[in-house]
């Protein structure tokens, strides 16, 4: 087991930054997610620390220990592959044993390793086929056990999940998070996958344009991000971002006539009289539909459709499109009063798309 | 980049492969430089110790392959220029008519399922493996029988036979690679299948005839064995006069290697523009597929 | 079909009509088609093989020369026994096995490791790949020709930087060990290229992250070269190896022009035998023989080598 630091690690390829500057420390034993679109830096990241990429600048430690120099064989780390990457011509059994085979570990310890991981993964009646033989979810089941069969230090995921159909993807999922606390070993793991991260990670690193946005755990993510994009990208449908203007008692909504008021709708001080202009960020889960004349603004609404008992619904303001769930039956007609829980009023920065605190705006 | 660690023993092997790889290239471009360079050396620059790297050109050997200013060796028998003009011959038409009945049959094999069809595609390439030798033993006879003896049009026949199979297993892949919807397609809408064959098909393989002539054609082009036996004056190839090229005074190097030169550019040319192609003319159509 | 279930009965009976009949003219044009295709590649096959070689087989039980055509005398297995029990035809199989072994060792290994090589992407390396393959693509007469005169003991290239070095000269095409090493010298040379070719293909058609699995798995480069890239590329090298094999076991060429089978008849192959016998002492009898046995030999490889050709062309 290990801790890991990425001391101001940029990564460049050519005059390309894949990654720019990134500093994090990763707990013995952590299960850490990187997050982020496709492209943002995070792959690279992981390949580094696995040492399959060099760095350009910054320094990778494994317990303090500077690992630069060490090539990936040196590193004791363990990785399953976004593609599977089973070699095809052993069995599943000469792969699984593959990493100890290779570190010439003796013939009795690699059979009580073997049985261990054929235990843990059920794995006894595949043992004896092929890669080829296999559906992707067990192969990559393979791949998972041949990585943690000889107790690396380091266990990197690189969205191992993405190539699986959705249903055996849901189980491997909990299997995976259940199996890391079993075993308690430091874990890396990427994906684009918000669901993934926000249910797997003890701390999820959001990256974005070869940058890291945000380190948090999975709920702070949610409900306080750094910025727009953290915001938007975390949270399923997506977060509302309207445009905000000051107005006298209030704040105006777009290009709207419905203002948000200081006291019904209880926006902050500061936010009032903030000389920057604002954008207001709300969660459709924090967007409901009132009866009441005086808890909602009065806005267009669709109803949209209907999973179990959740009603996804959107409305229009100034010509935009947004969302917003609620649970019971909107009321009928096309008008109606949506209410923004307070709680969930976030206020962002609108040049910079920071999240906007008090002390700032002052 | 950063510095990756490193042992003496890693860099000790990375010179050694480094040092491997220098003397094979030595060993694999040397020959083909002393060829080039020998090929304008005069007849006394060839015999020189040590042997000379910078001497005034002598053409004399390039003049004789081109028929340019060079006496025959003898009143019977065909200059070496005749010869060159034998080979383009031979090649040329064996070619065309080898890869025109390989893209034939290799569309049949590609696209149809047969009784024997396994057995015919094995008989076909088995061509290929083949050694010369075996078979002369018989056309030996059966050419001095039809007349066929010393001619180009016996030559041009071997050539055929000794490509076809070749062709037909090169142009299979490549039909291979064309997926089965494009006559089906065309069959649905009520045209022929000849019809989709000649206007859809052919048209995407253009490229592969072109490879599978460029492969048939270096064969074809470089053959010796079978012109060697079945010739004896007038169809002589140039492998087969350059190996006869003993004058009074010994074997006329410059001769061979100008004439070794000029059998190169043509393949050169070649094996350029079939450069995407190499692997799979190697293969029989097999690997290498895109 | 029933007629009374169909709405518009006797259209709909004519229609299935021409239908059917429709589909008997598309299988019998598919017929032609296989028929008018596959017909002059069958005819001159048969024409140039397959009639030959049952002359061959023919002639293989007849004591018959060439010269003398019309005296031909039935001996039946005489011309093999004959063969089987002459010493100088052993000595011939046993040199050409010899010279297989050789080249065909020198070539995959070689062949293997500058493959090996190739793999990676360098600068130049499209260029020096092409320079690299220059060999193969010479008539195998000016390679032997190109040989005997750099092997050439006096005024030879070769012996001139051996001396250099301080090695004695070396009759190269004088003794018979020399001349089968210079042969397989020449051979290799020309033929390494292929086995890089294929070799390099096969390497770059294993995906970068299973040498990066096997890397984070901790095997040592010589750990991952055998047990990761020898076996996922074994069967385009079988394929390789199986080429060559047949390829150098039927060498004439090249005997022809460099050592013309001397000294003596010490590096004669198989197939110079058989033009040996057939073309200058024209016992057709004999010669046809021995071409049977060639030609089974080398058809035993054949029938190995399609299978696997056939094999990989449905993997593909």
């Amino acid at each position: 087991m290990a801790e890991i630091t990425l001391k101001n690690l940029s990564i460049e390829f050519g005059s390309f930054k894949a990654v720019d500057d990134v500093s994090l420390t990763v707990k013995d034993g952590e299960f850490v997610v990187y997050l982020g679109p496709s492209g943002c830096g995070k792959t690279t990241t992981l390949r580094c620390i696995a040492g399959l990429v060099k760095a350009t600048h910054g320094d990778v430690l494994f317990d303090g220990q500077r690992v630069n120099d060490l090539s990936a064989s040196e590193r004791n780390i363990a990785m399953v592959f976004q593609f599977v990457s089973l070699y095809p011509h052993l069995s599943i059994k000469e792969n699984i044993v593959f990493p100890l085979k290779a570190r010439g570990v003796a013939k009795a310890e690699i059979a009580r390793k073997l049985d261990w991981v054929t235990d843990v993964f059920k794995l006894g009646d595949e043992l004896r086929r092929y890669p080829g033989a296999l559906p992707p979810g067990a192969r990559q089941k393979v791949a998972l056990a041949r990585a943690v069969i000889r107790d690396p230090a380091v266990l990197l995921l690189d969205e191992p999940l993405s190539a699986i159909d959705e249903q055996f993807r849901e189980e491997m999922r909990w299997e995976l998070g259940h199996l890391q606390r079993q075993l308690g070993v430091t874990t890396i793991y990427v994906t684009h996958d918000q669901r993934e991260a926000m249910s797997l990670a003890d701390r999820i690193v959001l990256m974005n344009d070869s940058r890291i946005v945000q380190v948090s755990e999975p709920d702070r993510m949610f409900f306080d991000p750094v910025s727009v994009f953290a915001g938007q990208f975390i949270g399923s449908p997506s977060m509302n971002l309207i445009d905000l203007v000051p107005v006298d008692g209030g704040l105006r909504l777009g290009d709207s006539h419905v203002t948000l008021t200081a006291e019904r709708d209880r926006l902050p001080q500061w936010a009032l009289s903030s000389k920057r202009p604002l954008k207001l960020g709300i969660r459709p889960l924090n967007v409901h539909l009132t009866d009441e004349q005086t808890a909602g603004v009065s806005l267009p609404v669709d109803d949209v459709f209907s999973v179990g008992r959740e009603r996804f619904f959107s409305f229009t303001i100034g010509g935009n499109l947004y969302q917003g769930v609620d649970k019971r039956k909107s009321p009928s007609g096309s008008e109606g009063r949506v209410h923004f829980d307070p709680d969930g009023l976030l206020f962002f920065d609108a040049a910079s798309g920071r999240r906007a605190h008090a002390e700032e705006m002052a | 980049m950063t510095h990756a660690r490193t042992s003496t023993i890693d860099l000790a092997g990375r010179w050694l492969v480094l040092g491997l790889l220098l003397v094979y290239t030595i060993y694999n471009v040397g020959p083909i430089f002393w060829l080039l360079l020998s090929s304008f050396k005069s007849r006394m620059d060839l015999f020189t110790m040590p042997p000379k790297l910078f001497f005034t050109p002598d053409l004399s050997g390039y003049q004789s392959v081109f028929g340019v200013g060079a006496a025959k060796d003898s009143a019977s028998a065909i200059g070496v220029f005749d010869s060159l003009v034998n080979s383009v011959i031979v090649s040329v038409a064996g070619t065309s008519l080898a890869v025109f009945f390989g893209t034939l049959a290799g569309y049949v094999c590609s696209r149809f399922n047969f009784i024997g069809k396994g057995d015919f595609m094995f008989f076909v390439l088995s061509t290929r493996m083949l050694p010369p030798v075996a078979v002369l033993v018989f056309y030996h006879l059966m050419f001095a029988r039809l007349g066929l003896a010393d001619t180009r049009f016996g030559l041009i026949l071997v050539s055929i036979f000794a490509n076809v199979g070749l062709a037909t297993w090169i142009m299979k892949g490549f039909f291979d690679g064309v997926p089965k919807e494009v006559e089906q397609i065309a069959i649905v809408n009520g045209y022929t299948r000849m019809y989709a064959f000649t206007r859809l098909v052919l048209p995407m393989v253009k490229g592969g005839i072109a490879a599978t002539a460029g492969f048939c054609f270096i064969f074809a082009w470089n053959e010796f064995a079978f012109a060697s036996i079945l010739t004896t004056t007038q169809a002589k190839t140039l492998p087969v006069k350059i190996s006869a090229a003993s004058g009074a005074t010994g074997i006329e190097w410059t001769q061979i290697c100008a004439a070794g030169v000029v059998l190169i550019i043509p393949v050169l040319i070649f094996f350029y523009l079939i450069r995407k192609h190499l692997l799979m003319g190697m293969t029989f159509g097999v690997l290498g597929r895109s | 079909m029933s007629n009374a279930n169909t709405p518009a009965g006797a259209d709909g009976q004519a229609v299935a009509h021409a239908t059917r009949q429709n589909a008997l003219r598309k299988r019998s044009s598919g017929r032609l088609m296989i028929f008018g295709f596959l017909s002059p590649t069958l005819a001159i096959l048969l024409f140039m093989v397959a009639y030959p070689i049952f002359s061959l087989i023919y002639y293989s039980f007849h004591n018959f020369s060439a010269l003398r055509q019309s005296t031909m005398k039935p001996v039946g297995l005489g011309n093999y026994q004959y063969l089987l029990s002459d010493p100088e035809l052993w000595e011939r199989f046993i040199f050409t096995g010899k010279f297989v072994f050789i080249c065909v060792s020198l070539q995959m290994l070689i062949g293997i490791f500058v493959g090996y090589q190739m793999q990676k992407n360098f600068r130049g390396r499209d260029v020096i790949f092409t320079i690299l393959m220059m060999p193969m693509m010479l008539s195998p007469v000016v390679v032997g020709f190109l040989w005997r005169y750099m092997l050439n003991s006096e005024w030879g290239i070769i012996n001139f930087l051996l001396s250099s070095v301080g090695i004695a000269k070396v009759d190269w095409l004088g003794q018979t060990n020399a001349a089968l090493w210079a042969a397989a010298a020449a051979d290799t040379w020309m033929w390494t290229p292929f086995i890089v070719l294929l070799a390099t293909a096969a390497f770059r058609g294993i995906p970068e992250t299973i040498y990066e699995a096997a890397e984070v798995d901790g095997a040592s480069p010589a750990y991952r070269f055998f047990r990761i890239t020898l076996p996922m590329s074994a069967p385009v090298l079988f394929i390789a190896l199986i080429l060559r094999l047949i390829d150098s076991f039927k060498q004439y060429d090249l005997f022809v022009a460099l050592t013309g089978g001397g000294p003596g008849s010490s590096t004669q192959t198989v197939s110079f035998s058989v033009a040996k016998t057939a073309f200058s002492y024209f016992y057709t009898g004999e010669a046809s023989a021995l071409a049977v046995i060639l030609l089974v030999i080398i058809i035993g490889l054949s029938m190995i080598l399609v299978r696997h050709l056939t094999r990989m062309g449905e993997k593909y």
